[in-house]
């Protein structure tokens, strides 16, 4: 009987605990908010709430015996009561008070009751006297219990008879329209392993995407089979084929005789049969595929909306964050969170969580002016820290955090820079003030503008970045000197399926995380060069440094070296830097269900965990962040002066024209990977105006277009004496001969018809000519 | 408390039945049976001086030409090495990752430690994974010869020519020169937890 009221207990106790963390959320929220209301207004419905939590929780605590927490919530209440009644005023000194005893109660219900001391008597004593308004405790309030405590809400009402009790009773509802709405409390631990379980059968999905293609190519194969087995024994003699105990005449009629005459005739029709049926369950798996993963679909789907929860649940904690490192550092800070009602994934709220905090402590640390200074400045002598949540587009939220103290210094930042020699003296003279700010970023440099970083975080804004890219979104900064600084981040609301590209290197096969796939190209040799034993490529009028895959990962050269006239390439970005990574083979893209190594393999350089493909074989994924460094390490990263020599003569420019936004994104894509500069026009009176304002090396032109087609386009261009000698293209689906000759006469230079054109055609076609 | 009449009967009735029954083992049941005890006896025979009684459930496996055994509370299973995938940059104990129905498992060879010639992978390996409450990993077996019970007592402290990483995970070793190892050690090896840092 023991043992089952100490089951009782333990469920209770668990039960409570996560009682006790909403009321003591919504009395940490409610201080904060009192600190900040102005006399009058909110007050009073500030503290009715808080009160009302209190009293809540002393009562929730009392029914788990946990006597410490209701010797601490006693005084409290009293104070809160004493409120109430404006027995007692709101001064600083007994915020503090306040703070300190919600701390405490925090600590006591972390330690669970039974490891907890209790609370410190001292601080009993000094909330007593707090309530009683001084020094002498107030009798009548020690008496009061909870019993009492609707005769507790009388006395309030009665005690400010100019305030109406009504008014406290609206107010009342409103603090709990969550208990009112149609929902119910569930663990988010059943939710995430729903989650992970419906996530799995993304697994089973593209497992079964394996069976079906397999199912059909035995189906194939088998069918194959059968028309071979027939015609040889369409062949055969029908003796042969006959058993020797059987008059042969009968057998004569070949392979069209009834199944139950000759033996092996019934074995054929029998696998024909068999043939058909396999063939239909081929079909009949690939209707079940396909039904199967629009459920999948829809039941990830429904299972990601389960992970949505409003922004306050990350917001609310950061209030008391502020508060506390604002005093560490003795200065004021007011933070004002806006669009906290914005529902995004847990997940990515969790993950945004410290870096969130960061930005806040970088802020309060470096942006934030003392009060003095301010006063100086004449700003208020309180800075305010604003934190806004918008939804900007579908599916994406931007968070703002911004502030208003002495923002960041062009000079400073740059200065910084050159000393850790992350730009040369050259280029800090090109950079914009926006380009400069972005500098932050960048791994090991002070985001502070005083160089000598006292909190010696150089490397915290890159990995705030780095982070927040991780989860799909993107991250600047603005600043205005002696205004403030604000630092704006845009994130997917919900985490997007994980995607990824598979690639071979080294005779392995390897996923590399979507997100940082900038792009996948295949380049000619001639767009590789190599300065000092390390390559770079010129990829869309860029420079970027080339390095194998298999070198980055240390793995041994297998195949033949004979470098192949196109190298698949796959740029990866993060952290604001790019390198393009060479790949023996780029492969699908494709869904992935991103799993953990095991704990035996805590954390491998490169690799942040494994996938299944196919039947089942596990494939690595890739840590993009490590495998720059690694890049960079296995030394086949170019120096900053190599990157310059390489990138020394300019890719020539093109000008498409094209009116269908497929054809020009094909053509575009084409010629860029090939390492153009590309620009496109919509039709040639476009073309025409941008051909006037800007240089072209080359033009791609579309026959067929609204308001001017290219045949007219090419003679105007012919006509125009700066533009006469620019080579023009003709991309066309016009085949006849006439249509040739009439591109010829208007004075193109090349004449490639669209259903024979090849991207190697084209481009043999464009080197010749630029 | 008051006493449940009904499901005593029941019990007393099951129990009614299946004496009716009888128990009757089929012929290669009852010759198992026979062997194990007569093996038993063997055992108790063959360990008398040894007091210390119990003997304990050992998985038996090949490791090149060398019989080994390990404790089977700490194995979790033994499955066919089928498809596993090699990791670049681990250390060479770390032979790469297997599937095991849905989950990633890292596979360590143990013949790199124990300095064993290296037979090749063929149809015969199999991975044996082990685990306590903190880590679980497999390890390659070239073949697994099954499992038995032996006598606590049968294990001898390990010979002092068996030196190296070997007798780091020794318990002793046994007739027929197995070797036992010791699974707690293995697991609680921080020595075998790859953690790497990026690059500088």
């Amino acid at each position: 009987m023991a043992r089952k009221d100490d089951d009782l207990l333990k469920q209770l106790l668990a039960t409570f605990a996560v009682e006790a963390e909403e009321h003591l959320g919504a009395i940490s929220t409610g201080l904060l908010e009192l600190e900040k209301a102005p006399a009058g207004g909110r007050r009073r419905e500030l503290i009715e709430t808080i009160f009302r939590e209190v009293h809540s929780l002393k009562g929730a605590a009392r029914v788990v015996n946990l006597a410490n927490v209701v010797a601490l919530c006693q005084p409290l209440e009293e104070v809160f009561a004493a409120l109430k009644r404006a027995d007692i005023a709101l001064a600083r000194e007994l915020f503090d008070l306040l703070h300190e005893a919600v701390g405490d109660l925090k600590k006591l219900l972390a330690g669970n009751g039974a490891a907890a001391a209790g609370p410190a008597p001292a601080l009993i004593r000094r909330l007593e006297a707090a309530a009683g308004g001084g020094p002498a405790p107030a009798e009548s309030a020690r008496r009061r219990d909870v019993g009492r405590s609707s005769k507790a809400r009388g006395t309030a009402a009665a005690a400010q008879p100019r305030a109406p009790a009504q008014a406290a009773a609206p107010q009342a509802a409103a603090v709990a329209p969550r208990a009112a709405a149609d929902t119910i409390r569930v663990a988010s631990w059943k939710l995430d392993s729903l989650f992970r379980q419906a996530e799995e059968m993304v697994s089973a999905r593209l497992a079964l995407e394996q069976r079906v293609a397999e199912l059909r190519e035995i189906s194939g194969a088998f069918l194959a089979h059968q028309r071979e087995l027939e015609n040889v024994r369409a062949q055969l003699p029908a003796e042969t084929a006959a058993g020797p105990d059987r008059p042969p005449g009968r057998w004569r009629n070949g392979h069209d005789v009834t199944a139950a005459g000759d033996p092996v005739d019934a074995q054929i029709s029998g696998a024909r049969s068999l043939a058909h049926r396999l063939e239909a369950l081929a079909a009949a798996a690939a209707r079940d595929n396909r039904a199967l993963g629009k459920m999948v679909d829809g039941l990830l789907d429904e299972a990601r909306h389960l992970l949505m929860l409003p922004v306050s649940v990350l917001m609310e904690p950061l209030h008391k964050l502020v508060r506390d490192l604002a005093r560490e550092q003795g200065k004021e800070v007011v933070l004002t969170v806006e669009g906290a009602d914005i529902e995004i994934d847990r997940r990515i709220q969790e993950a945004m969580k410290d870096p969130l905090i960061h930005l806040l402590r970088n802020c309060i640390d470096h942006g934030i002016e003392t009060a003095a200074e301010r006063r100086r400045r004449r700003k208020p002598a309180a800075g305010t820290l604003t934190v806004t949540i918008a939804q900007k587009t579908t599916g994406r939220a931007e968070i703002t955090v911004s502030d208003d103290g002495r923002g960041i210094d062009p000079a400073k930042v740059l200065a910084a820079a050159r000393k850790l020699d992350i730009v040369s003296a050259e280029e800090a003279q090109k950079l914009s003030e926006r380009e400069i700010l972005a500098l932050v970023f960048r791994s090991g440099l002070s985001t502070s503008p005083i160089v000598t970083d006292i909190s010696g975080r150089g490397l915290g804004l890159s990995i705030v970045q780095e982070k927040v890219e991780n989860l799909g979104g993107g991250m600047t900064v603005e600043s205005r000197n002696g205004r403030g600084t604000s630092f704006r981040i845009t994130l997917p609301l919900m985490l997007a399926a994980y995607r990824g590209v598979m690639v071979h290197a080294g005779d392995q096969r390897f996923i590399l995380p979507a997100v940082n796939v900038e792009r996948v190209a295949r380049v000619g040799r001639e767009d590789i060069r190599t300065v000092e034993n390390k390559a770079t490529l010129r990829l869309g009028g860029q420079v970027l440094s080339l390095v194998h895959l298999r070198d980055a990962l240390g793995l041994p050269a297998t195949r033949g070296e004979g470098s192949p006239a196109f190298q698949p390439v796959v740029v990866l970005a993060q952290g604001g830097e790019r390198i393009a990574f060479a790949v023996d083979e780029i492969r699908q893209e494709q869904e992935v269900v991103l799993k953990g190594l095991g704990a035996q393999l805590s954390r491998v350089r490169n690799i942040a965990g494994a996938t299944l493909v196919g039947a089942g074989t596990p494939v690595p994924v890739l840590n993009v962040a490590d495998l720059m460094k690694s890049a960079v390490e296995a030394g086949t990263v170019p120096t900053a002066a190599g990157m310059a020599a390489a990138g020394a003569e300019e890719a020539a420019s093109i000008l498409v024209v094209e009116d269908s936004i497929t054809a020009r994104a094909l053509l575009k894509n084409i010629l860029e990977t090939a390492g153009y500069r590309v620009k496109t026009a919509v039709d040639g009176v476009d073309a025409l105006t941008t051909l006037k304002v800007e240089k072209f090396d080359l033009v791609v032109s579309d026959v067929e277009m609204p308001r001017m087609n290219g045949f007219d386009l090419t003679a105007k261009i012919r006509a125009e004496k700066t533009l006469a000698d620019l080579p023009v293209v003709l991309v066309t689906a016009l085949a006849s001969r006439e249509d040739r000759e009439r591109g010829i006469d208007a004075g193109a230079n090349a004449y490639i018809v669209k259903s024979s054109f090849d991207q190697g055609g084209l481009l043999d076609i464009v080197r010749r000519l630029v | 408390m008051a006493v449940d009449w009904n499901a005593i009967r029941d019990r007393l009735k099951a129990a009614a039945d299946a004496l009716e029954r009888g128990v009757a083992p089929s012929r290669e049941e009852a010759a198992e049976i026979l062997k194990a005890r007569a093996r038993a006896l063997a055992e108790e025979e063959a360990g008398t001086g040894a007091a210390d009684g119990g003997s304990i459930e050992i998985l038996e496996f090949r490791l090149a030409f060398e019989n080994y055994g390990i404790a089977s509370s700490h194995v979790r299973e033994v499955c066919p090495l089928k498809a596993f995938t090699p990791l670049p940059g681990v250390p060479p104990f770390v032979l790469g990752i297997v599937n095991v129905r849905g989950r990633i498992f890292s596979v360590i060879d143990l013949k790199r430690f124990f300095e064993l010639p290296d037979k090749g992978l063929g149809d015969l390996n199999k991975v044996i994974i082990l685990g306590d409450s903190m880590l679980e990993f497999g390890i390659l077996a070239d073949e697994i010869a099954g499992v038995r019970p032996i006598r606590s007592g049968e294990i001898q402290p390990p010979l002092p020519t068996l030196t190296g990483t070997r007798q780091k995970y020794l318990k002793g070793v046994g007739r027929d020169q197995l070797v036992m190892l010791d699974a707690e050690k293995l697991l609680a090896d921080r020595d075998l937890i790859v953690h790497q840092e990026s690059a500088a």
